[in-house]
């Protein structure tokens, strides 16, 4: 097995490192799942101002990719529903079926690959276990569910010096471990770290940087893609008021209403998916020659956007609260069940 | 330590810890069980394992999950031990590992046992390998010569803060000495370990010196004979082990012989003194350490205890007297202060000694009774 590159550290942004710990501190006992994202090969601009120094620049353009680091950013998890129904079996080894059967209504998109796992357990030292060892080592070892580096030199360049990363390919080798201290007192106090495997058997410890907006989120700006895209709409630039008038069979016109009010249904119910209360003939205003009241129109489809997240938002709390309680019965049931088979 | 289910414990790891504590052929210890939430108000499933190891503990964690009693237990090793995989060793045959944790039922309460003594066994290759991949020539040589012997354990040590040393522990005697001793009580046999103290890595010395030499035995065995009495040979320079420990036993096994042959010695001096005093109202048997005798000088009844060192005759006995009419404000009986400074030789015959201990005893009960009226003994 040849070496995972190392990372020089894993990104994840606060709200997504924010859930994870939620998750944990309402679960009643140990979590684990999986860890999504993507992996970059950013090449830092090696530019100076300084003409002293553009001598050692041109040298160094030749070696830019051995300095260039490898980033994995973790955009989303997913936790393993109960305790019972694991992707790892005693021993530790993971199945790609029992992956495959996790992931199989995950939509595998382009910046969404399956990168690692977690564990969550409170009250217990924060070093990996003898399972999770297992389990990271055997989940690594799946090369059906390597993701591709992005950003990736070509493997056939010519650049002698990207050996380090000759491979492109990054398989699911990181391991965030999240734990909690000892102390009873009422301070509740969250602890994560998070880890590589290398192929000399052995977690690497990764600095995590935890992705916030503010002025430090310029630097992602260059490697920023959306996880939920704006949707594909068909645009016809100012051709159908047009098209309108050329007809002159009235049937005709009808059929093409038809079909024109057919695809505007269809278009404003692709716009409704990400935006709330937005017109479709709206968009096709903001386009164009007739495009006039840009700004504002644009701020309009921002703030039924928002909306729209705002809604969604308090749909998935309502059922948030409804499968906690699901979960709290069923533990019940458990427990009942427990408590009559021992006696 | 038996643990009941009255302690929050769920059943099915209650009665694996507790087979693990009484079947496990060394002594065990559960330094604490607490549960997954964070004012372990649910069930206890987690406990940490006090494994003796290279005559010290290793402190492993054992986490169960009391929802899911199905699922195998998890392990947290030390942690200096992050390179310690016990089911991904090199040398290893895979079925055996898998055996253990693999099909695991949580209703057999022999399982925790066999995959215990499993990942203790892998811990002794694992710190041989570790000792072994040391740069150090004098202790290639060292290991190469004592690996014939039968249940060394090593034990490399590498903290942030102390130097890097490596500690072997030597079994010694391979006598049986349970079976010498005459209808012995001990439970588990017992033994004394040599335990030595390289220190590594400093390449700068010229000529290796001595390593630290230290003797430890199980504590049952402090009734029969001492270790701290032991005085070590010396540790010549340009010694090895292997120069050195079949000089240490021989000297060991002389000292254990007359450490049992002293029991004999004390049984005589109590028989003598059941001569002088009557029959002992308490004596130990086996060891012939301690023994009580229940005495008058007129109406003034006492108890005198002896407690005879495991040095006799060279050393004599503590004698005690204690009253059986007089009581100290916590209604506990007024006992005189241990006497050591009556006469003594031992050359005297048993019968001799007992003669002048009751010579002395004859006067001192008098002092014990006057202390006791006047109120001067605590």
């Amino acid at each position: 097995m040849d070496d995972h590159p190392p990372l020089q550290k894993i990104a994840i942004s606060g709200p997504t490192l924010a859930s994870l710990i939620q998750r944990f501190s309402t679960s009643p006992s140990s979590l684990h799942g999986l860890l999504f994202g993507h992996v970059t090969l950013l090449t830092p601009l090696n530019l100076s101002d300084d003409p002293s120094t553009t001598s050692s620049a041109t040298t160094t353009s030749d070696e830019s990719t051995s300095s260039a680091t490898l980033v994995a950013t973790v955009t989303g998890f997913m936790a393993s529903p109960s305790p019972t129904s694991t992707f790892y079996d005693s021993t530790g080894t993971v199945t790609p079926t029992s992956i495959s059967h996790l992931l199989h209504n995950h939509h595998n998109h382009n910046n969404h690959h399956l990168i690692g796992w977690f564990s969550a357990r409170r009250k217990t030292p924060l070093r990996p276990s003898m399972r999770e060892f297992s389990v990271t080592q055997s989940l690594s070892s799946l090369s059906a569910f390597s993701s591709q580096i992005q950003n990736s030199p070509n493997p056939n360049s010519t650049s002698s010096s990207s050996s380090s990363f000759s491979s492109s390919t990054f398989s699911p080798c990181i391991f965030i471990l999240l734990s909690s201290p000892f102390s009873n007192d009422h301070i509740h106090t969250h602890e994560y770290r998070a880890y590589q495997l290398r192929a000399s058997s052995s977690f690497e410890p990764k600095l995590i940087d935890i992705v916030n907006i503010g002025p430090a989120f310029r630097g992602h700006y260059g490697s920023f893609s959306p996880n939920a895209p704006f949707p594909a709409l068909e645009c016809d630039l100012g051709m159908s008021s047009m098209n309108e008038e050329r007809e002159g069979n009235a049937a005709g016109k009808e059929d093409e209403r038809l079909s024109v009010m057919r695809e505007k249904a269809k278009d404003q119910r692709e716009l409704d998916g990400c935006a709330e209360g937005f017109e479709v003939g709206r968009l096709r205003r903001m386009m164009g020659s007739e495009a006039r009241s840009y700004t504002s129109n644009l701020e309009d489809l921002y703030e039924k956007m928002l909306a729209k997240v705002e809604n969604l938002t308090r749909l998935v709390e309502q059922s948030n609260a409804k499968v906690l309680e699901q979960e709290h019965y069923n533990r019940k049931l458990r427990q009942k069940i427990r408590a009559a088979a021992s006696e | 330590m038996a643990v009941s289910a009255a302690d929050n414990v769920p059943p099915f790891i209650a009665a694996q810890l507790t087979h693990l504590l009484s079947h496990f052929r060394l002594t065990l210890k559960v330094e604490q069980m607490w549960s997954a939430d964070k004012y372990n108000s649910g069930p206890f499933d987690r406990f940490t394992l006090l494994i003796p190891f290279c005559l010290d503990f290793i402190k492993w964690d054992v986490i169960y999950n009391a929802e899911c009693p199905t699922v195998a237990p998890d392990v947290i090793f030390g942690p200096e031990d992050e390179d310690f995989h016990p089911f991904h060793m090199p040398s290893d045959d895979g079925t055996q590992a898998t055996s253990c944790l693999s099909d695991w039922n949580y209703g057999d309460p022999t399982r925790l046992l066999s995959l215990v003594q499993f990942l203790r066994d892998q811990y002794v290759l694992y710190q041989r390998k570790r000792v072994g991949e040391v740069d150090d020539d004098r202790l290639k040589f060292e290991i190469s010569t004592i690996l014939s012997r039968e249940g060394i354990e090593m034990h490399m040590s590498s903290g942030a803060e102390k130097p890097e040393e490596v500690k072997f522990a030597v079994p010694l005697l391979d006598m049986n000495i349970n079976k010498m001793v005459p209808s012995c009580p001990w439970r588990y046999p017992q033994k004394i370990h040599l335990q030595v103290v390289y220190p590594v890595g400093r390449k700068y010395m010229s000529a290796p010196s001595a390593p630290r030499l230290k003797l430890v035995s199980s504590s049952e065995l402090k009734a029969l004979f001492s270790i701290d009495d032991v005085k070590l040979p010396p540790w010549l320079d340009g010694m090895c082990l292997a120069e050195y420990l079949p000089n240490l036993e021989e000297y060991l096994e002389k000292q254990v012989s007359e450490a049992v042959l002293s029991i004999d010695l004390r049984r005589q001096f109590i028989e003598a003194l059941a001569i002088q005093l009557g029959r002992p109202v308490e004596a130990d048997p086996v060891f012939c350490r301690k023994a009580t005798f229940l005495s008058a000088t007129g109406v003034f009844t006492f108890l005198i205890h002896f407690l005879i060192p495991t040095q006799f005759p060279k050393q004599q006995p503590t004698i005690m007297l204690q009253s059986s009419q007089h009581f100290n404000s916590q209604m506990a009986p007024l006992k005189s202060r241990p006497l050591v400074d009556y006469p003594w030789s031992p050359r005297w015959e048993p019968l001799l000694m007992a003669d002048r201990v009751y010579e002395f005893l004859a006067d001192e009960a008098l002092n014990f009774k006057r202390q006791c009226s006047e109120g001067t003994l605590q």
